[in-house]
Parts: structure tokens; sequence; C-alpha cells
């Protein structure tokens, strides 16, 4: 009975052993390789997500891109020159005696939608002579070549001047940059 | 030939590897010959030395058939240079009737004697142990302190006849074969086949015979007397058949023992034995009637049995044997049907192995170079244990491997983190832009435009329907709510001027919320300018009418000219409108500033 012992050890316990460990090994390893893949499905799974979220927006947003850059151009001009130039412009297609611009106020202090809103803005105060639909022309010029503007209150009045044309008076705000 | 080294000179490794060496280089897993009884075996060859010749027969237990051997020589014992031809021939014998091992039982003929056991260890329930020490260290228990064991081989045979003086004696066999059977098994493990050697008594393995002989009831004592060319062997047996005392009378040159007569009354007086039934063997040659005549002069009363073999299990004439040893070993599972067969001495004798012990077996340290039978099976099992572990092992790497291919496939496993975190900051850039991009989109919402509400006045008064409007005023009128991301206003229209008759009924329109509200629609309409919806649920508009008289009106005709003229109508009025934008409207104005 010499052997029986190194037999037990070298034939059973040992192989066992480096089975064991060789098991234990394949399968500690394949865990740590799973919990790294997981790790990394989360992140690919987030920025699967996040491309297609992309696509999505890139889709809203290529659409609208071109009108917000003319946006900006046009808020980053100076407003008071900006209707200044535009009602001179205004002015030319428009008859005369239909059209007269009678005073330009910039005045001080936030009121209507400048005073809810934190964003950089102007009031503007402006008043015109003219007739009803000569004048509406002018503001649907106006307001279009500059989007900005805000309405803030309109009077109209009937000139005491001449029957045929009113007083306006309009104040805006205006959105900044 | 590896030469194995023994075990205990060996580190665990150095075990294991030899072992693993043994389980490779030799049958012994294979074949159980190597740890079977030569007795066991189906093919035996039975050498038988008296002093006077030397025999030999081949035994084949598969057929029960006996046949000549290959010759024995007496210079076997001394030249062990003759040894490896009778091997050879040996194996080939054994090989020739396919037999995988060979037995190999030398019956010794020509030695006996006896040696009492030292008096203090006369305790019957030490006989195990002592059959253990007296085989490895027989001065421990001989009262002759002059025995040497290198010469001889001691072997306890028990006595268990009640009223002995003795609880056993031992019978020394001298190890003249020793070298002979040693270089037997040498060269049957150099060739890998199993040579498996015994030395037994011949006069031990006679005895079995007796109850075959002895048939009939036990009434009276026996004695057996078992003649050999150099020995006589008398032994006494009580009236139950038990075994009382072995003698042996030495022939020193002489036919027969010159003694006899006076040995077999001393005897049968000092054991008080009278009147006994005597068995004289006859073995070998004829048996000499003399020793008959002897027997008779000291017991006159005694029936005297010469033994005829014919008429016993043992027909030494069917079989060419000349002598009745190997075949009673060959036959020691057979019981014979006897009174004397149940005897407590032929039951230990035969069942116990007393009779056929080997007197010279294999040298303990030896038989330890190799594993025993179960640590070779061990040794074999732990073969496919490792085996099985190693597909274990392999089939655990397989697996692992598999599933790390199947997760490196998977794109997954190639994603860069980078790659993400340019994802993430694209979508947060992408997402910024849309914020700024609402941000000015719901800044830049026709919420409040002049021009629209210019286009009112036309929906409310139209042409020629009666009224003359002498005021328009249009203010905004935002909701306080700090902290809100959006905040509801009110747009608010006041209106004054002057309605004939025809213009009341379009007045009372006016007055209701249905009535302005399909006016605002048909604006939103006409403009474009969703503001003036009226139908979106976080909207309302309060719309109210006051109707006075002029206390300017003059009655008269009316022409196409006094359109201007306020004397022309008989009534005022003033119109009042609030529409409400709650928070929750799309067109609520974003408090925050661009991101």
């Amino acid at each position: 009975m010499f052997y029986r012992q190194s037999i037990v050890l070298f034939g059973f316990v040992l192989p066992f052993v480096v089975c064991a460990a060789i098991v234990g090994g394949g399968v500690a390893f394949k865990a740590k390789a799973a919990a790294s893949f997981q790790q990394k499905q989360a992140l690919y799974k987030s920025s699967e997500t996040n491309r297609i979220g992309a696509l999505g927006i890139e889709a809203q947003v290529s659409k609208k891109r071109p009108h917000v850059e003319r946006w900006i151009s046009q808020i980053e001009k100076e407003t008071a020159n900006s209707i200044t130039s535009h009602l001179k412009e205004i002015g030319d297609l428009l008859p005369a005696k239909e059209f007269q611009q009678t005073a330009f106020e910039r005045p001080t202090g936030a009121t209507g939608f400048a005073s809810v809103s934190a964003q950089n803005s102007s009031q503007v105060k402006l008043a015109f002579r003219g007739t009803f639909r000569s004048m509406q022309k002018a503001f649907i010029e106006l307001e279009t070549r500059m989007p900005q503007l805000q309405l803030q209150d309109l009077k109209i009045d009937p000139s005491s001047s001449s029957t045929s044309t009113l007083n306006f008076q309009v104040t805006y705000t205006a959105w900044e940059k | 030939m590896v030469a194995y080294q023994h075990p205990a000179g060996l580190n665990p490794l150095q075990r294991f590897r030899q072992a693993g060496a043994i389980l490779r280089g030799t049958s012994r897993a294979a074949n159980s010959g190597w740890y079977q009884s030569a007795l066991e075996l189906d093919l035996q060859l039975h050498l038988r030395v008296d002093g006077n010749r030397l025999d030999s027969f081949l035994y084949d237990a598969r057929s029960k058939q006996w046949s000549a051997g290959p010759a024995i020589q007496e210079e076997f014992a001394t030249d062990l240079t003759l040894v490896p031809a009778f091997a050879a021939e040996v194996i080939a014998c054994a090989q020739k009737t396919g037999t995988s091992a060979i037995g190999v039982v030398l019956h010794i003929a020509d030695e006996f004697a006896t040696s009492e056991l030292k008096p203090e260890l006369d305790n019957p329930g030490a006989l195990a142990e002592l059959r253990t020490t007296v085989e490895n260290d027989p001065k421990a228990v001989l009262d002759d302190s002059s025995v040497s064991a290198t010469e001889s081989s001691w072997r306890l045979i028990p006595y268990p006849a009640a009223g002995s003086e003795a609880i056993a004696t031992t019978v020394c066999i001298s190890r003249h074969w020793s070298g002979f059977l040693d270089e037997l098994r040498k060269i049957g493990e150099e060739k890998n086949f199993p040579l498996v050697t015994r030395a037994i008594s011949a006069p031990l393995t006679c005895l079995l015979a007796l109850p075959d002989l002895k048939t009939t009831e036990l009434t009276r004592l026996l004695i057996a007397v078992l003649p050999y060319p150099r020995f006589t062997l008398l032994a006494f047996f009580n009236e139950h058949g038990d075994l009382r005392l072995l003698r042996t009378l030495q022939h020193r040159g002489q036919r027969r023992p010159t003694n006899l007569r006076h040995a077999a009354s001393t005897t049968a007086a000092a054991l008080e034995l009278s009147d006994p039934e005597v068995f004289l063997f006859t073995i070998g040659e004829q048996a000499d009637p003399q020793l008959a005549a002897d027997l008779q002069l000291v017991f006159p009363a005694a029936s005297i049995h010469g033994i005829d073999w014919s008429g016993t299990p043992y027909k030494l004439s069917s079989t060419g044997l000349g002598c009745p040893e190997p075949m009673i070993a060959t036959a020691l599972s057979i019981t014979p049907d006897s009174p004397l067969a149940s005897a407590h001495t032929f039951t230990v004798l035969r069942g116990d192995g007393w009779a056929v012990q080997d007197f010279i077996p294999v040298a303990k340290e030896a038989s330890e170079v190799y594993p025993t039978r179960g640590e070779m099976k061990l040794l074999r099992s732990a073969r496919y244990a490792r085996l099985a572990f190693a597909s274990v092992g392999l089939l655990a790497l397989a697996w692992t491997m598999l599933q790390m291919v199947d997760m490196i496939r998977k794109p997954e496993w190639a994603f860069d983190a980078k790659d993400g975190k340019s994802q993430q900051q694209r979508l947060a850039f992408l997402a910024t832009e849309r914020a700024r991009i609402d941000h000015w989109d719901n800044l830049l919402e026709d919420r409040s435009k002049a021009w629209a509400s210019m286009e009112l006045v036309g929906g409310l008064f139209p042409d020629n329907s009666g009224f003359l409007v002498k005021s328009f005023s249009h203010i905004i009128r935002t909701d306080s709510a700090p902290g809100q991301a959006k905040v509801g206003f009110v747009r608010e229209w006041k209106i004054t001027g002057l309605a004939r008759e025809e213009a009341l009924e379009r007045l009372a329109i006016l007055n209701t919320r249905d009535g302005m509200s399909a006016i605002f629609n048909g604006v939103a309409t006409v403009t474009g300018n969703t503001s003036f919806r009226s139908d979106l649920p976080n909207r309302s508009l309060v719309v109210n009418v006051r109707t006075l008289e002029n206390s300017g009106f003059r009655q008269g005709p009316i022409d196409e000219l006094a359109r201007l003229d306020e004397s022309t109508y008989p009534f005022s009025f003033d119109l009042s409108i609030q529409q409400r934008f709650e928070s929750a409207d799309p067109m609520a104005v974003t408090s925050a500033k661009a991101p």
C-alpha cells in the first residue's frame, strides 16, 4: 500500500484541482469578459440610442437650420437701424401720401413681452400717418422682414387733417441676441 | 527490463510515476493472474521433489486434464543459469494453451521437520498473530534460538484437538528452492507473463486426503502414517478427528525409519492412545510391507489400512501421476462428504489454508515494489479520471472560447467608448441646437402682429355694413408668473364707433363668444396667423359690446356721401375683446434666455 496515497494525490486530487482551476478560470474569465461586454453593450445601446436620437433631431433641425441662420443674422443687426432701413425701403414702395412716418422713439425699460423673458430685447415706438390699407401693407412688409418684432400695442385714430388718412401709434418689442 | 525501485525510497511523485510506468510497461492492470494464487490459476505446473525423483505435471483447470510438464532437474536449485530455458519452456506451454498466466506449485516432499513453540505462547486466541510472526520473525516464537530465517522457512500448523498439550507446532522447510522460484518469477516479470509460484509441503497437502480415505463414522482414534523416501510423518488424531500431534521420523539414509515402533508406541502411550485406526499411505512407490508389520506389532488391536488410491477421488493411474499431492492440491475447493471432513481440523486445514501455506513466498521487499491489485485498479481508474478531468477542462476551455468568439463577433465588442462619447456629444450639441431653434421659434411666433390685428378690423366690420369706427386700440398684457418656463398673455382690443340700424344685428353677433370665435377663426384662415385660432384648449375669448344712442344723431335721408357723417348714425358702440393665452399654449412666451 505504498502507492495508494500517491495515486490518490496525483491521479485524482491534482487533476481535479487542475481541472477545477481550468473550469473556474474559464468561468471567471468568461464572467469578467461578460461583465465587460455588458458594459460595452450598455454603452453601445446608449450610443445607438444617441445616434438614432441625433438622426431624429438632425432631421428636425436640418429643416429649420436655414431659417434659423437667417433669423440669427437678422437678430444680430441693430434693431433701430434695421427698422429705419426697412421702413425706408417700404416707403419707397408705397405712395407718399398714404404712408408717412411721423415719429420714432426708443423707450427705455422693459414692458410687455420683454418684462417676462430673459431674452435680450429692445422696444421701439413708431408713429405713422397713412391710409388703412397702405399701413397694413407696410406693417406686413416690416413684420415679415423683421420677424423679431412683437407688437406690444397699436392705436389707430382718425387724422384731424385729412379724412382719408389715419394716425397710427405702434410699439414693438424687438428680440435681440 | 526497467529496474523498479522500492517505493519506500521514492518521493510521492516518483512513486506515482513508477506506478504509471508499471501500469504502462506491464500487464498487471489487465491480467489478474499477477495477483492470483498459483492454485487459483487455470493452468498450473506442479513440480514435486521427494529426494529420489523430480516430477513435473501440467494441470489445466478448465478441462481438468493432467499432462506431463517440462522436465525439472535437481540442478535448477543450485545453477540458476539453467532456469531461463526452463521458464521459457513453461511460458511456451502456457501460451500454447491460451492462458495468460501459469501457476508453478512446488510440492516439497524431501524434507519435513517440526519445532515446538515457546511454552508461554500457548494461547489459542493468538493463533492468527502467531501465524504472521512465525513467517516474519520465527526466532520470536520458536523454542529453539538457533534457527536461521535466511536458510529455512517456518509455518504454523494448529492442533485444534481439545486437550492438546500445545496449540500448534511449526513445520520447517529449507529455502533450497528459493533461488529457483525467485528466478522463475523474475523471468515472468521480464517476459511480462505471470509466473506465480507457491512452495507447499507435500505431507501437509497429503493429509487433506484423509477424509476421503476414512469415510465411515468416527469411533476410534486415528493415526495417519505418511512414508516419504527421506522421512515418515505420523499424524495423530483424537476420536473426533482433530489433530493432536505431528511427528516426523527421519530415515537417515534408510528405506524406512528405524525407530518407528519405538516412536509410535511411546507417542501412543504419551497421548494415551489405544487401539487406534491406522492409515498407512502409499505415496510414490509401492508401500513397504515392513511398515505395516511394525505398526501391527505396536498396535496389535488396531486395524491398519493400506491406502489404495484407486478407490478414492485421486485415481493416480487415470492421470498418469505417480503421487497424490498435486491432485489433492487442485481439489481444495471440493469438500469430501465424510464425517472426518467436517472435523474442525480438516475444516481449518482446508478452509483457512493451513495445509497449503507457501513456504517460499515472494520476499516482502520484492512484492512491495509493485502496486497491489487494488492500487492497480485505482491507478487505472485514475487514468480514466484524468481523461475525464481533461475532457471537462477542454470542454470548459472550448465553452469559454465559444462564448468569447460569440461575444467578439458582436458589434458591441468592437465598440469604442470614444465613439459613444462623440455620439453623446453630437446628441448634446444637436439637442442644444434644437433648444436654441425651439427658443427662437417660440419667440418669433406670430403671436402679435399689427397687420393681422388690422385684418381683424376688416373681419369685424365689413364694408357697407352700417359701422363707422372711430378708434382702435390694441394692447398686449403679459401674465405675472415668475419662475415658470413659459408665460401666458392677454391680447386686448378696444374699438369704439357708430352704428346704424342695419348694424345692430351684426353687433349682437359680435357680442357672443361663438360669433366672435367665428370671426377670429376666419381671420386665422385668411391671414394664416394661428394666434387667431380660438378652437385650441388653452385659449379663451371674452367679448363685450356696449351700444348707446348717439346724442348727435339727426334724422334725415342717408346718401352715399353721408358715410362719414356721424349724425347719420343713431347708435354708438364700444367693443372690448380679450383673448387669453394660457402658459400651456404653444404661443406662450419662453421666459428663459436663448441657450
